[in-house]
């Protein structure tokens, strides 16, 4: 074991779901089974954190200023879904079942966590909420406490323009969140959702 | 190191020819084979439980109620002596194994182990492992009859509400499910306070879900305690001479008039919980009261009278258990059938329904009494078949 194995080994462990065994192996397995690929690792690293940023406009993952959704012209404007995190978009994506435009709040309300307003993506939503355009806001939190409590807040704060606010959880397991539900159950919770108040 | 318990497959022949008695919605439920390995001061037990009766005898503090409190660890994975689970591990141990076989009509003949490492527990009913305690909650339903019971009735209202709160939740996971977010919900509003309670927004939108949830846990208390409250006083008739009249008496703290107006109370409270840096009211504060002809039990009933209400109130609870799940629980008894006379016990014995496994402990065995007994010795950790 050498310094510099266990600085790399320290910095895989911060990964999610990575714990010190195998921080180990990973750390191992680049630097003596395969280090002709770790080049290849460090450029697209290091490439992927040059060009990926966050959507100026619903905050999502981009290249550019804009996600590929957001600069898709055949999305619809009128529709306007909100999620927790990227991973929840992605999973919406995949069922097939919704066509209309995305805004990711980078989390959900909680004190307990330390995650106040501020911390999430809300002021750009309420801009374009303001910008009349949206006419349907459908909101895609998890049913917990707190998804629902940031849907509360959310909704107290809307622009008085008459947009239609709807929740889908109809099928989704309670607590749980968007991501772990299957395509199938997410494309009858996109269609069963329900007027929200 | 792996902890050893594991069982030898044995069929009960039950499983295949199976006799349905008369009531078929009280089938008991029943605890063949217990082995415990390093919990409390029992470092290594093997109890095969025979028929329907097992005493467990000897001096005070050999292990009996260990005994019983890790067989009551099945209905909800937790101590009936609201003991945290390190508190469970022998002195000087990082683990403790409990392993169960139990009959039971719905899922025959299951194996259960839990094993105890720290603050970590694994439950494994036969070969899948439990995730969610909402999953398995009430699944193996046991009663206890304490001594320390009187203490109950007259003691704070957190005993009582949780009794009631594992009542209702052993038959029915939503309400646990709704327990669990009402508190989550508290602990976020809580948080908002101890921050100095600055973020109105804030405190709105956690105090809207603090309020939805606080209405649907009072609607389900005041109908649970209802049902618990009818069996009760049956219950308690069984053991009592005629003219005295048992109720169980669901005293909400708030919320009296539904969401909106205890979101208002909410909102009015904020000052002064800000202050105390917690929530002073809702549903984390209710009680249930024992009354005895109209008057609280724990002022106006005498030392006998309390102790049959106590009986009539865990008679109730198996009731109840008997009648939303179907199966009568079993029901472990530490300490308290010596300390009835032959009349009282007789009455006891009688207000049993669906004949349900009885594990006991005491001293010794109680006199005067029909029921055989299979009889364990229990001595400084070591349970051992009486000669
Ligand atoms: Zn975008």
């Amino acid at each position: 074991m050498t310094p510099a194995l266990e600085n790399l080994q320290k910095q895989l462990k911060q990964l999610p779901g990575i714990g010190y065994r195998s921080a180990e192996r990973l750390a191992l397995h680049l630097l003596v089974s395969q280090p002709a690929r770790l080049p290849e690792l460090v450029s697209a690293l290091e490439h992927a954190a040059r060009s990926v940023r966050r959507c100026a406009v619903c905050g999502n993952l981009a290249e550019e200023e804009l996600c590929p959704i957001c600069s898709d012209g055949k999305r619809h404007g009128g529709q306007l879904c909100v999620v927790e995190n990227v991973p929840d978009l992605a999973a919406i994506e995949r069922s097939g079942a919704y066509r209309g435009r995305y805004h990711v709040l980078h989390g959900k309300l909680s004190p307990i966590r330390d995650v106040a307003p501020e911390d999430l993506n809300l002021g750009p939503l309420l801009a374009r909420l303001a910008a009349g355009e949206v006419t349907e806001l459908i909101l895609a939190l998890s049913n917990d406490v707190e998804g629902e409590a940031t849907c509360h807040y959310l909704t107290e704060r809307l622009p008085a323009n008459g947009v239609q606010v709807t929740r889908i959880g109809f099928g989704l397991p309670s607590g749980g969140g968007v991501l772990y539900a299957d395509a199938v159950t997410l494309k009858s919770a996109l269609e069963g959702r329900r007027h929200y108040s | 190191m792996r902890l050893l318990v594991f069982f030898v497959a044995k069929r009960n022949p039950s499983f295949f020819i199976r006799v349905y008695p008369r009531d078929s919605r009280r089938l008991p439920v029943r605890f063949t084979k217990v082995t415990l390995q390093n919990f409390r001061n029992l470092p290594l037990a093997a109890v095969a439980l025979a028929g329907r009766r097992t005493f467990l005898c000897g001096p005070n503090g050999q292990g009996k109620t260990n005994f019983l409190e890790a067989v009551g660890y099945v209905t909800a994975l937790r101590s009936f002596r609201g003991a945290e689970p390190r508190a469970l591990l022998a002195l000087g141990q990082a683990q403790a194994g409990l392993g169960f076989e139990i009959e039971h009509e719905t899922f025959g003949t299951s194996r259960l182990t839990v094993e105890l490492a720290g603050d970590r527990r694994e439950v494994m009913w036969e070969q899948g492992k439990v995730t969610r305690l909402g999953d398995f909650i009430g699944k193996f339903p046991t009663v206890v009859f304490s001594s320390q019971d009187s203490q109950f009735m007259r003691g704070a209202p957190s005993a009582r509400r949780r009794w009631l709160d594992l009542t209702l939740a052993a038959m029915d996971p939503t309400y646990l499910a709704g327990l669990q977010s009402y508190h989550r919900a508290l602990s976020e509003r809580n948080a908002l306070l101890k921050q100095g309670g600055r973020d109105a927004a804030s405190l709105s939108a956690f105090e809207h879900e603090l309020a939805t949830h606080a209405v649907t846990l009072v609607a389900r208390r005041t109908e649970g305690v209802a049902q618990l409250s009818d069996l009760f006083r049956q219950a308690h008739a069984r053991l009592v001479p005629e003219g005295e009249l048992a109720v169980l008496n669901y005293a909400p703290d708030a919320v009296t008039a539904g969401r909106e107006a205890f979101a208002a109370e909410l909102v009015a409270a904020r000052p002064r919980d800000t202050m105390l840096k917690s929530t002073s009211i809702g549903p984390h504060r209710d009680d249930v009261e024992l009354l005895l002809n109209g008057r609280p039990a724990k002022h106006f009933a005498s030392e006998g009278q309390q102790r049959c209400l106590v009986l009539a109130l865990r008679l109730a609870q198996a009731a109840y258990y008997a009648t939303k799940g179907g199966v009568a629980p079993v029901l472990l008894c530490d300490d308290v059938l010596g300390e009835l006379d032959p009349v009282r016990r007789g009455k006891f014995w009688a207000a049993l329904e669906g004949d349900p496994q009885v594990i006991a402990t005491g001293t010794a065995l109680p006199d005067g009494d029909d029921a055989s007994w299979q009889v364990f010795d229990v001595n400084a950790g070591a349970i051992t078949p009486a000669l």
